[in-house]
């Protein structure tokens, strides 16, 4: 139970107090109207009295009276409340009323109260619950089975002004009688059969002749003694004096607080209060007259309203009561507010004055003489009756009478005594000792009653008794006994269960709780508390259980959980009683219990609860608040009741922001991942248009790949160091296009005025019903900013941006379009949501509520773990990719694709355009691209290919991608080779193909300009799908903006498929050239080439067959010659020779072509040579340093410098087995395309670097990745000290130059003798030993057999040394015996280097067979 | 861990409500967990769910009365049944605490008049050992709602066998 202001002394001292009645006559009653009030109310606020009365016990002692109040009322003979103890309607809605009325002050204090972990906030009283206490126990009727609240005594009053006052007392004396006596009334009830009977004269002071009054006063003094009349002298007031004069109203708290309870109490008599005063105006003034003459069928102003008082009109009565409050009413409420207006200070002393004589002249010792007067009945009848009953008693009923069950007496329970009955005597003693608090008598009195209404089995009076018994003992000062509790229960019990009086049980309750909870005994008192609940009454089952709830908290281990509980239910009773005020803040104080404790469903209830309450009171935020708990959290709830709770929400909801519009609340659903929200800078990518293809670029639809991300940012990084001349800017960021929690946001993004903003926000529905999201816009805040720069375009402050929806839940995409350089702040976002309806699937929005709201986008930023600090505490770096600055305007790129292919075959060559467009404003400049593949695309050169390449695709048709020259028709395929000198730097290469520029016409694109050029792609050496990403790089044509450049990305794929396999092996010709101009100086550099092409691609592409078109060589010593025999299909074997005459030109390639058709394909020019370069160069960049040692095409010039040294032999050695020639092969393919034949040509490249190694257009790959292993060995010893056998064995290549056939007549000389020329030729750079040793081998007789007829002549051995490429011919002599064909080739030739005395020489490799005819001329 | 069985007017209907509350004794007291949190609930039927879990919060506070009823010295040796803790009109709330301060709550219909208090404290038993195995899962982080698989269907089975 809560803390209350009275202590429970008081509080029972209060609810029982002597009773006196009043008998007023007309004219007195005009006299107290005019302060608004009647006599008894007049007399209200003083009737405690202030000073200490004495009296005697009947023992003859001395008692004191302390602090004693009086209650005067009128004189009501209608009951006020059935007797059957069920209140009535209108006893129900006054104290729905008073407690009603009687709210928690806002913002009061309110303690806490800590329990556990659980700190409370809890209001320690309960003023609603003492003012319906109060209210209560004020109204209890009057019952035959006590005495405590009948009429004492009888106050008649009659005005001064009366023509005979004397014979108006007599009168009222007489009414006072008849009421009492005559039997005509049951109310009101009387306490003793000769009530005191109190004569006062009202003399108003303003109006009548005092001295008349006296003068009566004098004659009354004379009939009915000075000690049974008063003079009371009031309204010495004049209205003139007393308007500046203040005086304290004492009534206001007395008659505002009860003026409805004084209403049923006192009945129409009483003024009414204000709001009935209006509505029932009429009937009151009627019932006034007619009750003044008695009538007593007086209709009662509460009566009027019993018909109608369904439960649903309380509120109505409400309604009226608030609707009426206003200045209508101001009669009313003038009336009501204004007491004792003419009444001075001197006035309210008389009267305080008058109560006093009244009750210690009056009252006291008359209740004194009837103390003495029952008691000496008792005492006189003691002896003998009691003896008589016990003994009685004993002899019939066998002693075991009071241990009857109560069940068992049930039957009893009707047992009236009558008004004269010896028992009821004991009782009122007992009562009249309680009233004027002689305790301990009325105890003992008490108890003898008890004993004897038990004995007589009157339940309901030896209730009464128990109950009074309990609280005298109770009240006792010294408390001799203890409080005997269990005379309560029984008391209640009582009431409840066999006398069915609710009233009586509930006011026994009630003392008995605050006695008990005076003890402390807070569990028993909530037990009680709790038992008294019931169906039958809301209003107080909420009050009772909200007071058992207190009592839980107040113990001395606080039971929080059962406080809480029981404040949801009397949370729940209060709204069922139509409390709701009340029953929001038990629910809300039961909310601190459960909140965040884990207890879903009931903290779901509890905030379901609360909103509803709070919005039918109209605090509508409240409600929000509540709502918003059960939908953001993770709700157990069914989707059922979810949809139920949305649908309140959304209601209450719209009610709020229809009261205030300003600012848009924040809205809990749908749930935004914040940290998903994506940013995208700049348009939407457009589709393709017609033939044309847009470049990819980046777009929303994209997931971040964070591989990707860094490639484009090396791409980048290396485009940007191509066109800062090499050197990458320190300040350099890579662009970024779209933002998203992997990207890199601590800086402030930079966006391009008039150019998009896409804000990609992701939803969540944390619910399990849909949610329906429209119009959703972002909110923005824009700051302006000059970048030094005039604002042209002057909008004004109002800078307009376009918001626009582009998907539903749970991804939306808004857009916003800056107009003007600044910064913008992005902040959140507004919406309008709504619930499905629930039938069916069909999204209903217009019929589902709907609301706007908002919702603040907030983006942590990443953890921060760089320093100490931040790694020890959790704190988050800045994330500003919603905050955008806008940058003045940049040029803006589009790239289109024309005749872009989706499939090459490996190597094929295909032109396609692609379109360069400046969508900006401003000039764009230092076009570049950089890409994953440089080998796959050429743009040409500038120089060479611009004006030859058609310049619209349209003239492209069937053309041929290359430049072609018609060949001679006299001349046969593949005789001559055509050659060319090329630079390498004039194909662009040289600054690097990666990040190169784009030829562009001007240099710079104006605005809204568009350009096409032609492009060459070749496919790709490997089969498969290769992806290929583009980087165009371009700059402003208006430097130091913000953003030094801008980037276009393109991601193509190619699926390559298999065409042709070229393989080719280089053999060092043994035969020189016979008769060409230049022998000398081509001698030893002839070399033969085998080139075996495989048709590989599998047939479905539809390719039927592919044509050799063309073979071109491409090197810098070497160059095609001829074809050998270019009619064979399976291989081809051409001849190279040497260019030794170009070896200071080291840097130029020579081209030499071989058609072998009738065209010639001048492969010097773009775009074969182009491919042939790109080829080149990712191999050679890419390959570690290791590998490019033992590549060789760069070593020749590093080789010739060094001498001495193993690897320097390894060095001599290679080279001289080194080619450093590259073959292009030129093929058709002749394709059926949708009944179409297709041609398409394409081109292979093999490089031969060793000779007599086979090299192949596919294998490359293979290589390089076996180069790329080496890189993980970076400490690798040198590569081979020591050549292998192999090599050396080519260090000299050897010749025998003789006659084809040699006539000899072997008939005249039987020995023919023929000359031989054995010519040997170094092939390194080195002086060679070398060792010719022309003897047979005799270890091989197969040899001998073969060869075994002729014999060298001459010297068998020799022995030389051979200088740098230098050529020697030794002549030799061979001697045949017969005719025949013989094989001259069986000289063995060792070489060693000359300086590397400690190897030893090795066989160089044998000649072919060099065969010869002798013939016999005879 | 609570059961409850309840007859709706005339109709046989049985119900079953099943709880389990943790509380962190006080030595693991730095956890930001709250105290008393439902580890599991368990009720059948479901209607009516919310009552239930109302009672069971309730009657914690009883709970911890009863704890703090026992000496600290005979903390040890507490029994750890702690028998009826309060009947309501309809039902009867049994209560059980283990060594680590886990509490475990029954919630049966008055009118069973098959389940005596023997039958309750096996009951409290095998509910204690497999609520024990379930700390024993290394997967099982303790303080977690109960999730376990078996846990369900030991709880279930004894609600239809209480049935």
């Amino acid at each position: 139970m809560a803390q209350c202001v009275q202590s429970v002394q008081e509080f029972i001292q209060d609810s029982f107090v002597p009773m006196v009645a009043v008998l007023c006559s007309e004219d007195a009653e005009k006299v107290t109207r005019k302060n608004n009030l009647n006599f008894s109310e007049l007399l209200r606020p003083f009737c405690r009295l202030t000073s200490e009365g004495h009296m005697r016990d009947p023992s003859n002692q001395l008692q004191v009276v302390k602090n004693l109040r009086i209650s005067v009322n009128n004189v009501v003979t209608r009951p006020t409340v059935p007797s059957s103890g069920v209140p009535g309607h209108a006893h129900r809605r006054l104290l729905s009323e008073v407690v009603l009325t009687c709210q928690p002050a806002e913002g009061g204090v309110a303690n806490v109260i800590t329990a556990g972990d659980y700190d409370l906030n809890i209001s320690a009283t309960t003023p609603w619950f003492e003012a319906y206490r109060e209210s209560f126990l004020q109204s209890m009727p009057a019952s035959d089975h006590e005495f405590l609240n009948h009429y004492l005594a009888c106050l008649l009053v009659v005005s001064s002004s009366e023509a005979v006052p004397v014979e108006k007392f007599l009168k009222l004396s007489q009414e006072q009688h008849r009421i009492q006596h005559s039997g005509e009334y049951t109310n009101p009830k009387w306490f003793i059969p000769n009530t005191l009977k109190y004569y006062v004269l009202l003399h108003d002071m303003s109006q009548g002749d005092e001295q008349r009054a006296d003068s009566v006063y004098e004659d009354m003094k004379q009939r009915y003694g000075a000690q049974g009349c008063y003079l009371l002298k009031v309204n010495s007031r004049t209205a003139a004096a007393g308007a500046d004069e203040q005086i304290p109203d004492p009534w206001s708290q007395y008659l505002h607080k009860s003026s409805l309870q004084s209403q049923v109490q006192l009945g129409p008599r009483l003024s009414v209060p204000s709001i009935y005063l209006l509505m029932y105006r009429t009937s009151e003034v009627d019932g006034h007259d007619s009750e003044e003459k008695g009538d007593l069928d007086n209709t009662h102003p509460l009566q009027l309203d019993t018909p109608s008082d369904t439960p649903g009109s309380l509120d109505a009565l409400r309604a009226v009561a608030v609707e009426t409050k206003p200045p209508p009413l101001a009669t009313g409420v003038a009336a009501a507010t204004s007491h004792g207006a003419c009444l001075t200070l001197n006035d309210h002393d008389r009267i305080r004055l008058f109560i006093q004589e009244f009750t210690f002249r009056g009252l006291l010792p008359h209740i004194e003489k009837n103390i003495r007067q029952l008691n000496d009945q008792l005492v006189s009848r003691k002896g003998l009756s009691r003896s008589l009953f016990s003994a009685t008693k004993k002899w019939f009923g066998g002693g075991k009478v009071p241990e009857k069950s109560i069940a068992e007496l049930k039957n009893t329970s009707g047992l009236l005594y009558p008004p004269e009955a010896p028992e009821l005597q004991i009782r009122k003693m007992a009562d009249l000792c309680f009233l004027v608090q002689l305790y301990d008598l009325a105890y003992s009195c008490y108890h003898t009653a008890k004993k004897d209404f038990l004995s007589d089995q009157a339940m309901l009076y030896a209730a009464g008794a128990l109950e009074m018994a309990a609280v005298s003992a109770f009240l006792q000062v010294g408390a001799p006994r203890p409080y005997p509790a269990h005379y309560m229960d029984t008391a209640i019990q009582t009431y409840r269960d066999v006398s069915k009086n609710m009233v009586l049980a509930e006011r026994c309750a009630l003392l008995s709780a605050e006695v008990l909870k005076s003890q402390a005994k807070y569990s028993d008192a909530a037990t009680l508390l709790i038992k008294m609940t019931s169906e039958d009454s809301d209003l107080r089952s909420a009050l009772l259980l909200e007071q058992a709830a207190h009592c839980f908290i107040n113990m001395r281990n606080p039971m929080v959980r059962k406080f809480a509980f029981h404040m949801i239910l009397a949370g729940h009773r209060f709204s069922k009683a139509g409390q709701k005020r009340h029953a929001l803040r038990c629910y809300c104080q039961a909310m601190q219990v459960y909140k965040g404790k884990g207890w879903s469903l009931a903290e779901d209830h509890i905030n379901f609860t609360i909103g509803r309450q709070s919005f039918t009171l109209r605090q509508p935020e409240n409600a929000v608040t509540a709502f918003r708990h059960i939908l953001t959290n993770d709700s157990q709830q069914t989707s059922t009741q979810q949809g139920a709770f949305l649908r309140e929400y959304l209601y209450v909801y719209k009610n709020v922001t229809g009261a205030c519009e300003v600012a848009l609340p924040q809205l809990p659903l749908p749930c935004i991942n914040s940290s998903a929200t994506r940013v995208y800078f700049g348009h939407e990518r457009r589709l393709a248009e017609g033939e044309k293809q847009a470049a990819t670029h980046v777009s929303l639809d994209q997931e971040f790949d964070r591989d990707l991300a860094a490639m484009w940012q090396d791409l980048e990084e290396q485009v940007v160091a191509a066109a800062k001349r090499g050197v990458v800017p320190a300040t350099f960021q890579s662009t970024q296009c779209c933002l998203n929690s992997q990207t890199d946001n601590l800086r402030f993004p930079l966006a391009v005025v008039e150019e998009p903003i896409i804000v990609e926000v992701v939803f969540r529905n944390p619910l399990k019903v849909p949610l329906v999201l429209s119009d959703l816009s972002l909110l923005w805040k824009f700051t302006l900013k000059d970048f030094n720069r005039p604002q042209e375009d002057s909008v004004g402050d109002a800078v307009p941006i376009s918001n626009e929806k582009e998907a539903s839940v749970p991804r939306a995409r808004l857009k916003l379009l800056p107009h003007q350089t600044g910064q913008l702040n992005i902040l959140g976002l507004v919406y309008n949501l709504a619930s499905t309806s629930s039938t069916g699937d069909t999204i209903n929005t217009a019929e589902g509520t709907s609301v706007r709201g908002r919702q603040d986008l907030e983006i942590q930023g990443p953890r921060l773990n760089q320093t100490k600090e931040e790694k020890t505490s959790v704190s988050h770096g800045p994330d500003r990719r919603l905050d955008p600055t806008i940058t003045p305007p940049m040029p803006l790129l589009e790239v289109f694709f024309l005749q872009f292919p989706t499939a090459l075959l490996c190597g094929e060559i295909r032109k396609a355009y692609v379109e360069f467009c400046n969508m900006s404003r401003v000039t764009l400049c230092g076009l570049r691209v950089a890409s994953t593949h440089p080998d796959f695309f050429t743009f040409g050169s500038s120089s060479l290919a611009t004006p030859l390449t058609p310049l619209s695709p349209t003239s492209f048709e069937n053309c041929s991608a290359y430049k072609t020259l018609a060949t001679p028709p006299g001349a046969t395929p593949g005789s001559v080779a055509a050659v060319t000198l090329v630079s390498e730097g004039d194909f662009g290469s040289g600054t690097g193909l990666r990040g190169g520029g784009i030829p562009l016409g001007e240099g710079t694109l104006k605005p809204g300009e568009s350009t096409q050029l032609p492009m060459w792609l070749r496919g790709p050496d490997q089969e498969g799908v290769h992806e290929i990403h583009f980087l165009f790089y371009y700059e402003s044509a208006e430097k130091g903006g913000k953003i030094s450049h801008r980037v276009l990305r393109h991601t193509v794929f190619i699926c390559a498929s298999r065409s042709l396999s070229v393989r080719a092996t280089a053999c060092r010709s043994n035969t020189l050239p016979e008769e060409e101009e230049e022998e000398e100086e081509e001698r030893n550099g002839s070399m033969l080439v085998f080139v075996d092409v495989e048709n590989i691609n599998s047939s479905e592409a539809g390719v039927r067959e592919f044509h050799i078109a063309q073979v071109s060589s491409s090197s810098k010593q070497w160059r095609l010659h001829k074809c050998i025999n270019p009619a064979e299909d399976k291989g081809l074997s051409l001849s190279a020779a040497s260019q030794k005459g170009l070896q200071i030109a080291a840097e130029k390639y020579t081209f030499a072509d071989l058609s072998l058709g009738n065209e010639l394909i001048i492969t010097s020019t773009t775009p074969c040579a182009d491919f042939f370069f790109r080829r080149c160069q990712p191999l050679d960049s890419l390959r570690p340093p290791v590998a490019m040692e033992t590549q060789g095409r760069h070593s020749r010039s590093q080789g010739v410098g060094h001498g001495g040294g193993d690897k320097d032999i390894a060095g001599v050695v290679r080279k001289c087995n080194e080619v450093d020639l590259d073959i292009i092969i030129l093929w058709k393919a002749f394709v059926v395309e949708d009944n179409k034949q297709v041609i398409l040509e394409g081109q292979l490249h093999v490089a031969l670097q060793t000779i007599d190694k086979e090299a192949c257009s596919l294998t490359q790959k293979e290589e390089a990745q076996e180069m790329v292993l080496l890189k993980f060995k970076p400490e690798l010893p040198p590569p081979m000290t020591r050549p292998s056998m192999e090599q050396l064995s080519h260090l000299i290549k050897t010749n025998l130059q003789y006659p084809e056939s040699y006539s000899h007549p072997f008939n005249q000389k039987s020995l023919c003798m023929v000359p031989v020329t054995l010519t040997l030729s170094n092939c390194s750079l080195a002086q060679v030993d070398v060792i010719i040793d022309l003897r047979h081998k005799t270890t091989s007789p197969e040899s001998l057999e073969v060869h075994g007829s002729f014999t060298w002549l001459g010297q068998t051995q020799f022995k030389m040394q051979l200088g740098a490429q230098e050529v020697m011919r030794v002549q030799l002599r061979a001697c045949f015996l017969h005719a025949g064909v013989y094989n001259l080739g069986t000289p063995r030739v060792f070489a060693k280097l000359a300086d590397q005395g400690a190897m030893c020489e090795t066989s160089q490799q044998t000649a072919t067979p060099a065969l010869i005819i002798i013939i016999n001329s005879t | 861990m609570h059961q409850v069985r309840l007859q709706i007017k005339g109709s046989d209907v049985a119900r079953y409500s099943y709880s389990i509350h943790m509380q962190i004794s006080a030595v693991l007291q730095s956890w930001s967990k709250p105290k008393n949190y439902p580890l599991f609930i368990r009720s059948v039927p479901i209607q009516n769910e919310l009552k239930f879990h109302y009672t069971v919060h309730t009657s914690l506070d009883v709970v911890e009365e009863k704890i703090s009823a026992v000496g600290k010295a005979m903390a040890d040796q507490r029994e750890l049944y702690l028998g009826l803790l309060y009947p309501t009109e309809d039902y009867k709330v049994y209560g059980y605490v283990t060594n680590s301060k886990v509490k475990f709550v029954i919630v049966v219909d008055s009118s069973n008049t098959s389940l005596r208090d023997n039958e309750i404290r096996s009951m409290f038993r095998k509910l204690h050992n497999s609520f024990t195995d379930v700390m024993c899962n290394p997967f099982y982080n303790p303080g977690d709602t109960i999730q376990s698989k078996a846990f369900d269907s030991i709880v279930s089975a004894m609600m239809v066998q209480a049935s």
